[in-house]
């Protein structure tokens, strides 16, 4: 079996990927996913769609995607349960309000609209926040939330009605590279020959990578949340902190996901659970959201950041392997980003070089220069 | 009272002793202490606890704090499982229409 494009990863960019080929007319492709779609990251994640970031580049690849976001719908054809309710970004230091007003600068000249908000304005507009310690918020209408088992199931049946492949339940072992250039995939389900292979294997990228040699500097380290039982739906925005390492959302249904990072995670592919964060979690949310206080958490589960140095994506095309391509280490927040770098990688590997999103600067070659962290990241 | 089990084969006779007082929709109604919400709700002949989102009447289903479908707001808190939760004196008890009203 031969297809032009395989895409290693059945997440929210693998299927964006395979989406953006179909639409751009090529067909010839399949991605491979050893679970089940969205098993990963993808299907773990917060579902949050934010704008406001530390580094231009976040910004903009955001803003694309809540283009294709604000389209999902029409243009895919799937319900994503995407809304544009904003996202309250909350600051606890004078430090960190700092760093928001010289953000928030640098997100409206990229085109961004942000409010700035004062603790007693966050208090007038959502009195069922405790406003304690905040110094200053800011506020993007236009950031929001939807589902992300929506959004890769959308991508996905939208390419395999365009003729496009999805093979779930199938493992990649090993990548066959001659003379440095990748010529097929051994997998769980036999031998794929392939003129292109995309790495987009999430928490999995770093050993994807190994397999063809490729060296990608990413972790994987654990993420936990959970939901609780659903209230009436009153909350339309995501609120975050940095520095309270917390975010929180209402899904439609009525539910609170909420999670936290942690500092102490080593890094390493483990998805089970820990009581800590559920102690941790509950005190610090009832205390900023006391309407949480009497409500049941329902479930609770994890899943990986792939981590990259400076908490950016890596994008683009191997040096030392002609035709391998990857799109991972996302830090957090590829659901966000995926449809705008599903455009970018289709356009780099069908037109030479992405057309609509500048992404030479998240190369991996970037980390030989220094870093430059993202800081807005729970 | 009617709709009490008075004798039960492993449980023993009901003893009727230390009546309590709570209040259903407004409604003064007496239970025993020792009751859940549940139980009082149905020996006081009322098997409606609450109304989904789109107003069928929901009550007594699992009857083990699983289903979720005796959901009552208890003294303004919604979502409480009115059959593992034990009815006291004064309480008030309010039929839940849909999901629960946040409270802060």
């Amino acid at each position: 079996m031969k297809y032009k494009v395989c895409i290693i990863g059945g997440g929210i960019i693998g299927t964006a990927i395979a989406y953006f080929l179909g639409k751009m007319g090529e067909t010839s492709v399949a991605v491979f996913e050893k679970r089940y779609l969205s098993s990963g990251a993808t299907g773990r994640c917060g579902g949050g769609i934010r704008q406001q970031w530390s580094t231009e580049a976040n910004v903009r690849l955001a803003m694309r995607s809540v283009q294709f976001f604000e389209r999902f719908k029409e243009e895919v054809g799937m319900d994503i349960e995407y809304r544009q309710g904003g996202y309250l970004l909350l600051s606890y230091s004078e430090e960190e309000a700092q760093q928001f007003e010289k953000n928030v600068k640098m997100q409206r000249e990229q085109g961004l609209e942000v409010e700035i908000l004062s603790p007693k304005m966050v208090k007038e507009k959502y009195p069922y926040i405790n406003t304690e310690g905040v110094v200053l918020a800011t506020f993007c209408p236009t950031d929001g939330h939807a589902n992300p088992h929506k959004a890769t199931f959308g991508y996905a049946k939208a390419a395999e009605k365009m003729g496009i492949e999805i093979y779930t339940h199938t493992e990649v072992n090993e990548i066959d590279v001659e003379n440095g250039k990748v010529k097929g995939i051994q997998t769980s389900k036999g031998y794929f020959e392939c003129d292109v292979l995309v790495n987009a294997a999430g928490a999995w990228s770093r050993e994807v990578g190994k397999m063809a040699g490729v060296e990608l500097p990413t972790e994987s380290y654990r993420h936990q949340i959970f939901v609780t039982e659903p209230l009436k739906y009153f909350f339309p925005f995501m609120a975050i902190s940095f520095s309270k390492n917390f975010y929180i959302r209402q899904a439609l249904h009525g539910q609170f996901i909420m999670g936290q990072g942690d500092k102490d995670e080593k890094p390493g592919i483990n998805e089970n659970v820990t009581f800590k964060f559920e102690k941790e979690m509950a005190k610090k949310m009832t205390k900023i959201f006391p309407f949480l206080e009497n409500v049941r958490i329902l479930r609770h589960w994890s899943g990986e950041y792939n981590m990259s140095p400076d908490a950016q994506p890596i994008l683009g095309k191997s040096n030392e392997v002609e035709n391998f391509y990857y799109a991972v280490g996302f830090s957090g927040h590829g659901f966000m980003l995926a449809p705008a770098v599903g455009e970018a990688i289709a356009e780099m590997i069908l037109l030479g070089k992405p057309v609509h999103s500048d992404i030479s600067y998240l190369d991996k070659d970037r980390f030989k220069k220094g870093i430059v962290q993202e800081k807005n990241v729970v | 009272m009617p709709r009490r089990v008075a004798k039960h084969p492993i449980l023993g006779d009901l003893e009727e002793t230390n009546e309590i007082e709570f209040e259903f929709e407004g409604q003064k109604l007496k239970a025993f202490k020792g009751d859940t919400i549940a139980s009082a709700l149905i020996d006081n002949g009322l098997d409606i606890f609450g109304f989904t989102d789109s107003g069928k009447p929901r009550g007594f289903f699992c009857a083990i704090g699983k289903c979720s479908s005796c959901l009552v707001i208890v003294n303004g808190v919604p979502n409480i499982r009115a059959c593992i939760t034990l009815v006291e004196d004064g309480m008030k008890v309010e039929r839940q229409k849909g999901k629960g009203n946040p409270v802060w």
